[in-house]
């Protein structure tokens, strides 16, 4: 080791500070810039609400979805609404002429079953058409006469028709699938078509608010037109069947308005469920319902369902939904906190404002089960976050690759630097690094060279030192007095001696330590006492 | 840097990051995997079918991530047709569901689309040992490849309105016995129109119709094997066969003569007004049997019902027909494959399959199910009816042969063709015996009547 790597070594040890490498400073300043970075990549997340964009996307699902939903169920019963008066009203009109054909009032006719089985028989047709053209799944008739007054159960028993159309999906079916579910058996024989697995002759009344309801409104609203006073029922089973339905029923009033019954028609359960089932991939749990809406509640057990998922399980003994609106984002529905769906719904307006029923809100709404959302959400934000992790572990690694990566040139540099002969080792191809090995191999040289020229001239004064040795006393004396740095008038004064004799013993020193001259013998003592020798 | 701090700076990150990840995968998706499934469960069945699907839903469903959702509920005739026109892609047709309760002839055409799944893939061999072989067989469609699956069966049994049948056997000395053979049953349908003439004698041969048989096909197929023969040969009646006309004749001559319904539509439509005292028709049929029968006037009875293994020819064999439709998965992703592959396992499970049967009249799929759990089942069950169809079921499983109606191309129209040219033949043979009973004797007039009716019948196929 050279006394310039010696001088190196001592100044980095004399600053006393525990030494951190060059790699790990670039490895610390590349950590730095990766953080910077994804602190960005966060702060620009944060800002553009990439974060939060799984709740608005999910809620901008969920409103589209209603709108639609909406709209198609508004059409639905708004056209069944229409086609049930016009129903009513086609009815109305044949009852009447057949009835004043066979001189009979409706009263009448459970005294002649055979003259109601025709009066039936006769609205066959018009009832099987309107079925046909309507988009729901059964259409019935239920006229005030029962066939058999003299059974027990005659006073809630009531003849009529109901007509149910098993498939009514099925848009171009060659021959729609169609069920007589009440009426006389005959009806069904000489269409062709086959009594219903639950068929009764007759239909039970007991707690039929869609027969009792339209029948005392039209007593009660005699001015009304029949437009308005169609009347839409809860869900309900009837009695005997299994099917859940809701019924549109309107009065069936002759010209004198003399109440013949109601007739209308049938949304069933399965019909609601394929109309109006939500088509969407990302939450399959969503679905669609049609409920009354009272006090802030929704009243599940009057509802209809549509929707992939089995809604009554996932409403189990749960009755009714408390809606709680909140301005900024989902409508919340359950009780407490169990049960929870978050989602939105609108009004549907099943009565026109004069209608007696007018005051009874409706409303179709769109839920999905809040863990779904809630799941959804986090799924989307654990991704980004396992994706910036990932991604700053990779800065890591990269920043350790690149930091020694960078620092093996300089390493190998510092190699060649401490090797004997830089100027022959190969360049490393890094020019600044290169520069400095060809600077300090100069710089090596130069030193080199001013080492061997030192060592020379100390030789020299030692030469002259030793030479000191060999003066005469007399001579020695003299020339201490010039080491003192008297000069020859001093010297001679300070002796007692002439300045000749002076002279003489200067060119006996002169000639004893082969200097020319005096200024030459005065260089040399300077020199000396430079270097800090002691000449007396 | 010393290698070892690399190794512990990257570990440190890298295990979070991994750790993140697998948390990402752990947290359970919520959104499970929906299956459509049609099928032909209607009615009280259909309760019945909401509740098993409910049950897998609450159950495995939860489990494993699928829900069922019963997109159509339609007789296997309307779901007939709703598939054949989806797998055509009529305009208006529905989306195929995921899993469809399909008869083999609509398999057929499935398969010829290539739309169904081999049910063999979801399956081991060691699972599908566990059926009925003859199930299994029947859903072996093109190139051995299993298209439907068995879900549940069903036969054809007799169905008696006991109630009516004892007033008939008080007056006439009828016996329920004579009902075990189709001679019988013709000998008591004269016995019970003679009396129900009799009752009111103001008016002449207004006598009542005793039996119906749904599928008058399955009627004459059957009735030939019994007899040993065959009623189809080379996809083609073999009317030339005298035991085919004898077992025509069989349903033709009492039809002719009122003692038969001719009916276009299902027994239990008749039965349901007492129109009728027995039939014979699919097990399944069991629940569309009303408990009450009601007369014109409205008034009902309740009606007590008996059960009957299907009745044989006079020295023929114990055959009966071998019905019901399996299950069928329609072509999609592995994932709904397998899942849709696990509810027909559970469906099938000897336990849940027999709760499923043991009230809707079908039969279990198998052999484990016909054994001591049958027994415990019968002892549990509410619905007489279905008692008593279990009991009869249990016998016909070990007494009886089961025959699989043969599949062709056009067996459906041929078949419909059948039933069709018989009820409107015998329709009018019917019309002209009552006419000519007015000018002749009974046996006269029959006589004129049935002499060529069978080659008139038989013309229609040439």
């Amino acid at each position: 080791m050279n006394k310039l790597q010696h001088m190196l070594l001592h100044r980095i040890n004399k600053s006393g500070m525990p030494s951190i490498s060059m790699r790990l400073r670039l490895f610390l300043f590349l950590l730095v810039l990766v953080l910077t970075m994804i602190s960005g990549i966060i702060v620009i997340l944060l800002v553009s609400g990439i974060f939060t964009a799984g709740l608005s996307e999910s809620s901008q699902i969920i409103k589209s979805e209603l709108e639609h939903s909406s709209q198609e169920i508004s059409n639905q019963f708004g056209q069944l609404s229409l086609q049930a008066v016009e129903f009513s009203e086609e009815l109305s009109k044949q009852f009447e002429d057949t009835l004043n054909h066979m001189n009979l009032t409706i009263d009448k006719l459970s005294t002649n079953p055979d003259k109601l089985e025709e009066l039936i028989s006769e609205v066959y047709d018009l009832t099987y058409y309107s079925l046909e053209k309507a988009d729901c799944s059964g259409a019935f008739i239920i006229l005030n006469t029962t066939v058999n007054p003299a059974l027990s159960n005659a006073e809630f028993s009531r003849a009529g028709l109901y007509l149910k159309n098993m498939e009514p999906n099925i848009i171009s079916s060659s021959a729609p699938n169609m069920t007589v579910l009440r009426g006389f058996p005959s009806i069904g024989r000489e269409n062709t078509i086959g009594l219903h697995a639950q068929w009764s002759m007759e239909f039970d009344i007991t707690e039929a608010d869609y027969y009792t309801i339209p029948q005392k409104e039209a007593l009660h609203n005699r001015r009304l037109s029949m437009s308005r006073l169609y009347y839409w029922s809860d869900p309900l089973i009837l009695p005997d069947t299994s099917e859940e339905v809701m019924l549109c029923s309107v009065p069936i009033l002759d010209s004198s308005h003399n109440l013949y019954g109601v007739c209308g028609f049938e949304v069933s359960a399965m019909l609601f469920k394929l109309s109006h089932m939500p088509y969407n991939h990302t939450f399959s749990r969503m679905f669609c319902m049609l409920s009354p809406l009272q006090e802030d509640m929704v009243d599940i057990n009057r509802s209809l369902f549509a929707g992939s998922y089995s809604v009554k399980d996932l409403v189990e003994e749960v009755t009714s939904l408390k809606v709680v609106p909140d301005g900024k984002s989902f409508t919340t529905y359950g009780i407490e906190n169990k049960n929870i769906y978050l989602g939105y719904h609108s009004t549907i307006q099943l009565y026109p404002n004069d209608s007696p029923y007018a005051d009874e809100t409706w409303v179709s709404a769109v839920l999905v089960p809040k863990d779904d959302i809630v799941n959804s959400i986090t799924r989307v934000n654990l991704i980004l976050a396992s994706l910036l992790t990932l991604l700053f572990t990779l800065g890591i690694i990269i920043s350790i690759v690149f930091s020694n990566k960078y620092l093996k040139p300089i390493s190998e540099g510092i190699e060649i630097i401490k090797s004997t002969a830089p100027g022959n080792a190969p360049k490393t191809n890094v020019q600044e690094i290169d520069d400095l090995i060809n600077f300090l191999s100069i710089y090596k040289n130069e030193l080199n060279r001013k080492v061997e020229e030192d060592k020379y001239q100390l030789t020299v004064l030692e030469q002259f030192a030793e030479k000191t040795k060999i003066l005469s006393p007399a001579e020695r004396s003299v020339f201490n007095l010039y080491v003192q740095g008297l000069n020859a008038k001093e010297i001679a004064d300070r002796m007692f001696l002439s300045i000749n004799t002076i002279k003489t013993h200067n060119k006996r020193i002169y000639s004893k330590l082969n200097v020319a001259s005096r200024e030459e013998l005065l260089l040399y003592i300077n020199m000396l006492k430079e270097i800090g020798r002691d000449l007396s | 840097m010393k290698k070892r701090n690399i190794v512990i700076i990257v570990t440190s990150l890298l295990v979070p990051a991994i750790l993140l990840t697998i948390g990402l995968i752990s947290v359970k998706d919520e959104n499970p995997v929906t299956l459509t499934l049609w099928h032909n469960y209607g009615g009280q069945l259909k309760e019945k079918m909401d509740v098993m699907i409910e049950e897998f839903n609450g159950t495995i469903g939860a489990k494993e991530g699928v829900i069922i959702s019963v997109t159509s509920i339609s007789g296997s005739a309307t779901l007939h047709e709703k598939l054949t026109m989806a797998a055509n892609q009529d305009p208006g047709a529905p989306t195929l569901p995921d899993i469809t309760t399909a008869y083999p002839k609509t398999a057929l055409i499935l398969e010829e689309k290539e739309l169904l799944v081999d049910l063999e893939n979801l399956f081991t061999e060691k699972e599908l040992s566990a059926y009925i072989p003859r199930f299994i067989e029947e859903g072996r469609l093109s190139k051995e490849k299993l298209c439907v699956f068995p879900t549940a069966k069903s036969t054809e049994v007799l169905f008696i309105n006991q109630t009516i049948f004892d007033r008939l056997a008080e007056a006439t000395g009828a016996s329920l016995e004579d009902l075990q053979t189709f001679e019988g049953i013709m000998k008591t349908a004269a016995l019970y129109y003679e009396w129900t003439d009799n009752q009111t004698p103001e008016i002449k041969n207004d006598g009542k119709t005793f039996f119906v048989s749904d599928s008058l096909f399955n009627y004459t197929l059957i009735g030939c094997r019994q007899l040993k023969s065959d009623f189809m040969k080379d996809d083609a009646f073999h009317f030339s066969d005298p035991i085919v006309r004898k077992v025509w004749e069989s349903y033709f001559n009492p039809a002719t003569k009122g003692q038969y319904a001719i009916f276009d539509g299902y027994s239990a439509d008749l039965a349901k007004t007492g129109d009728i005292v027995c039939s014979t028709g699919s097990t399944a049929g069991v629940s569309f049997y009303s408990p009450t029968v009601t007369y014109s006037d409205n008034t009902t009875e309740p009606a007590e019902m008996t059960i009957l293994p299907y009745p044989v020819f006079v020295d023929g064999d114990k055959v009966a027909v071998q019905r019901g439709a399996g299950m069928c998965i329609i072509k999609s992703d592995k994932k709904k494959e397998k899942l849709a592959g696990l509810f027909l396992k559970w469906f099938t499970s000897p336990e849940v399959n027999l709760r499923f049967v043991s009230s809707t009249g079908y039969l279990p799929v198998t052999e484990a199910a016909y054994g001591d759990i049958m027994q415990e089942e019968i002892n549990h069950i509410s619905d007489p009816n279905v008692k008593k169809l279990l009991e009869v079921s249990r016998v016909m499983q070990t007494e009886y042969d089961y025959y699989i109606s043969p599949l062709f191309d056009g067996i459906d129209e041929l078949m419909d063709s059948y039933n069709t040219h018989l009820k409107t033949l015998a329709d009018a043979s019917k019309k002209t015996y009552l006419s000519l009973l007015d000018t002749q004797e009974a046996e006269l007039a029959f006589n004129i009547i049935i002499e060529s009716k069978y080659d008139e019948f038989t013309s229609y196929f040439k």
